[in-house]
């Protein structure tokens, strides 16, 4: 656990109960962060670029078998793996809010971090990004289009933060409760994806990180992931 | 008596005469003819030779240029690293390059400290092999590097963007490391050869001679020049060793610092500069061998040579197999489960044939032929052997960056990884770079440090001890 | 400095060199008028030469603390420029300090030492000298300054020694 410390501490809570793997929220992170797309082709030589996995499961021996769905992304770790290995301090951590951020003009492509990271959760700019016309009219003008030989991955849609705080700072009030929703949980038609502040004790956030179903991927490792799973029992497709 | 029992039993036997001749510093020649072999072989460039600098000059254009510059302006894309093997083929190169840099090193300064005298003819052929595959080593990062053309931000400078490097990284600690060994190897290689320069200046004409009497600093060998020079090699050689360690060390850290099932492991150190040294000197015998070869150096580069180099490649045959096993058996007995399918990888998965052609290569063959006499003297089987073992050492290392690669915690994030033709073309290209560099450079630089091998020519002698003429050693430093 | 002469003398051996050097030293030539020239070292002791005094290791000894310090700086003194937290680690890590500051001090004792040689025999230094090419093709060379007077006994006395050539060297750019 994290010391409340800081300004924010931004969590993610994913209710693998309530997830049904339809990849709305992976379609909602490409759309809101200019993530390129790919191609066929291109997936299939692993150049996949989605900052969220549904990584699928399968459970028993066919015919019985069952699907389970765990919803992967960068899990803005307090004790991140992937910061210090980066030479050139393209990756760190935000202590106030804590974050972990990627900025994409110091980053020069060692590839370090995406390999130091336990979840693979980090994402590599192959080529440069192909958005066709009139894709181009559907570009996110709050986010940086990456070019090639960069690193990106999950940013708790940190543009959408920065949007909500100004507003809050401006209007000179806390920030309400759901305020700040990352695009993944804004399109998740199940509302299996949290966001809030833990450090806002109401929060539904705060009451959920002390759930008797939370638990934390790779929780062995001392990450001290800021993205809390919620057990799923019953959540099995046939 | 005992001529007589030795007369009566035949598995008596008497020790034969031995034929001190062949060893070099006791077959000492009129100067002129030393240096005479030497100058002929570096002025000596045939057709053969010019058709081997185009071949390898084209290779290094194709890898080096085409493929290299293909890759800069499409992306990393273009080469067959995928999520989850971040690393790949570069980076393979990278760790084996470094490794054979650790030829000069060792063989030069450890056996210079330890007085070991059969390193005189063939320090600098090694010292050589350092530089050059320094270089090319040197290469590999840039080649990897999303971002090619902004290398320089890992340097530390104070700079426009107010951004000091992250000395955490141990990317910036092998930048540091590598720079430093490059320039100390660089120098080590140089100061030694300035008396041989100011020789080949003294009997050369031409071009050469201007290009020697530039190099050679104006050297005319009073007793203050050779004064500094040899405590200025004394300091370099004990301050380059625990360099050399500290690079493979810190190469290994690379991998050691990481949370991987794998590669986290403490005796990574250890285990790379033994496997480093292990192939360096490897690489150095089949230098060695082709360059007696192709430049006429029979004189100075001997079966005694040959035989005690081929005697320290099983010692670290011995020494890499220790640490290989110590890695495997630990995890083996308890590792993680993502530990016991790396195991499962290299024994039965798709790296297996590779693997086993790795242990073939790096522990039966050696273990098998080297303790024979014949075969350390033996130019073909030697050749063999120490081929063998960089074909092992380079499994070796690709199966660690990238075999480890594709087996993670999260089932999910397994992998598969085969490297593209611009992988290929490039690595080729940067093996023909340093075979280039190599040929190029023994035309030019007196590859034989004539001075060292007339010093040890001075200082030995044979001694009569009882019956025996037996050579003897007068300890000059 | 009229009447003083510069003479090489040229010989094949170690011993005849040390001897000579002994009846030059008698004749009342200094050490500081003789200079052994070789292409292969050979030690003060073994010709009778005084040593030179080396500030070769003090030089080393700075460049390696100028290397060292530059190390505490880069790792203690760029983080507090730019503070940047990464990974849960302290701002100054002492154990990456570590294995810097080492590398550092390393490149620092190599540079200098290499600097400190050419700075002790002023290389590189191309202009006229006094030499002679079969110096590298295994004779040892006496070059020294004697009283012009006494040039014809000394130059007698080094052919009886062995020297296998006496002669006035000229200088020449080298």
């Amino acid at each position: 656990m994290s010391a409340a410390t800081g300004e924010h501490d931004w969590t993610m809570i994913i209710d693998l109960d309530r997830c049904t793997g339809c990849q709305a929220c992976v379609v909602a992170c490409h759309a809101e962060n200019n993530i390129a797309t790919v191609g066929e082709e291109e997936v299939i030589r692993g150049h996949a670029m989605h900052w969220i996995h549904i990584e699928r499961y399968w459970e028993g021996e066919y015919p019985h078998v069952r699907a389970r769905f765990l919803p992967v992304l960068c899990q803005q770790c307090e004790r991140a793996p992937c910061e210090p290995v980066c030479p050139v301090f393209a990756t760190y951590h935000s202590v106030d809010e804590h974050l972990n951020i990627q900025v994409y003009n110091r980053c020069i492509g060692t590839r370090y971090c995406a390999n130091n990271c336990p979840y693979i959760a980090r994402v590599f700019n192959w080529f440069n990004p192909y958005v066709p016309e009139p894709l181009n009219e559907q570009l996110n003008p709050d986010v940086t289009v990456r070019s090639r030989g960069i690193m990106e991955k999950c940013t708790f849609c940190v543009q959408r933060i920065r949007r909500v705080e100004e507003t809050a700072a401006a209007e000179d009030r806390p920030i309400h409760e759901g305020e700040v929703q990352p695009a993944c949980a804004q399109s998740c038609p199940t509302q299996a994806i949290l966001f809030g502040d833990r450090l806002d004790t109401e929060s539904r956030v705060a009451n959920l990180t002390g759930s008797r179903r939370a638990f934390r991927l790779l929780e062995e490792l001392g990450t001290e992931p800021a993205v809390i799973y919620l057990k799923g029992g019953e959540t099995y497709v046939e | 008596m005992s001529s007589e029992s030795a007369a009566q039993n035949p598995s008596l036997v008497w020790p034969e005469e031995e034929d001190h001749s062949e060893h070099l510093l006791l077959d000492p020649r009129p100067v002129e003819e030393m240096h005479g072999i030497l100058l002929d072989a570096m002025q000596r460039t045939g057709r053969g030779f010019w058709i081997l600098v185009s071949f390898l000059g084209s290779l290094v254009l194709i890898g080096l240029v085409g493929a290299w510059g293909f890759q800069i302006r499409w992306g990393m894309g273009v080469a067959g690293i995928r999520r989850p093997v971040f690393w790949g083929l570069y980076i393979t190169n990278f760790v084996f390059w470094i490794g054979i840099s650790h030829s000069g090193t060792f063989i030069s300064a450890i056996l210079r400290i330890f007085k070991a005298e059969f390193r005189r003819p063939i320090t600098r052929a090694s010292e050589l092999m350092t530089t050059f595959s320094l270089l090319v080593a040197g290469m590999y990062p840039l080649i990897h590097l999303g971002r090619t053309w902004r290398f320089y931000w890992m340097v530390p400078y104070p700079n426009q963007r107010q951004l000091w490097p992250n000395f955490h990284s141990p990317l910036m600690w092998d930048m540091l490391a590598i720079f430093t060994y490059l320039i100390g190897s660089t120098l080590y290689l140089f100061l030694p050869l300035i008396p041989d320069l100011a020789m080949a200046r003294d009997h050369t004409k031409g071009w050469r001679q201007k290009l020697y009497r530039i190099f050679s600093l104006g050297w005319r060998g009073t007793e203050a020049e050779w004064h500094h020079l040899k405590l200025a090699i004394t300091i370099f050689a004990f301050a380059i060793v625990p360099v050399m360690f500290s690079v493979h060390t810190i190469v290994s850290w690379d991998f050691g610092m990481t949370m991987k099932v794998g590669w986290s492991s403490s005796i990574f150190g250890p285990y790379f500069v033994t496997g480093a040294i292990f192939s360096g000197v490897s690489a150095v015998i089949t230098v060695l061998l082709l360059v007696r070869k192709s430049m006429k150096l029979d004189y100075f580069l001997r079966a005694e040579h040959f035989d005690s180099l081929g005697k320290l490649i099983l010692v670290f045959s011995f020494a890499w197999t220790y640490f290989f096993f110590a890695d495997y058996l630990t995890e083996w007995y308890g590792g993680e489960a993502v530990g016991q399918q790396l195991l499962t990888l290299q024994a039965r998965g798709p790296v297996a044939p590779l693997w086993y052609l790795m242990l073939v290569c790096n522990i039966a063959i050696p273990w098998l032929t080297l303790w024979n006499r014949r075969v350390r003297r033996s130019t073909v089987g030697l050749f063999v052997v120490t081929l063998g073992v960089n074909v092992g050492m380079y499994i070796e290392r690709y199966i660690i960056v990238t075999g480890f690669l594709t087996r993670n915690r999260l089932p999910f994030d397994w992998g598969v990884y085969n490297p593209t033709i611009v992988e290929v073309l490039i690595s080729i290209g940067s093996l023909s770079a340093f075979i280039l560099f190599y040929a190029l450079a023994s035309r030019i630089i007196p590859l034989v440090p004539v001075w060292e091998v007339r010093e040890g020519q001075i200082s030995h002698t044979l001694r009569r001890i009882g019956r025996a003429m037996v050579p003897s050693v007068a300890d000059l430093d | 400095m009229s009447d003083t002469k510069v003479i090489m003398a040229l010989f094949k051996d170690p011993d005849a060199v040390a001897n000579s050097l002994d009846k030059l030293r008698a004749e009342g030539i200094s050490d500081h008028d003789m200079v052994v020239i070789s292409g292969v070292p050979y030690p003060a002791q073994v010709l009778g030469r005084p040593m030179v005094w080396e500030k070769l290791p003090w030089i080393s000894l700075t460049g390696a603390a100028i290397g060292f310090m530059t190390g505490i700086f880069l790792n203690a003194g760029t983080p507090l420029l730019y503070p940047i937290h990464v990974g849960g680690q302290a701002l100054i890590p002492i154990p990456p300090t570590a294995v810097l500051t080492y590398e550092l001090t390393m490149m620092g004792l190599i540079i200098s030492t290499f600097l400190g040689v050419l700075w002790e025999s002023a290389f590189p230094s191309f202009g006229p000298k006094y030499y002679d090419p079969a110096l590298t093709h295994g004779r040892i060379g006496i070059l020294f300054q004697c009283p012009t007077q006494n040039e014809d006994e000394l130059q007698e006395m080094l052919k009886a020694q062995g020297a296998e050539r006496v002669y006035h060297p000229e200088r020449r750019p080298l």
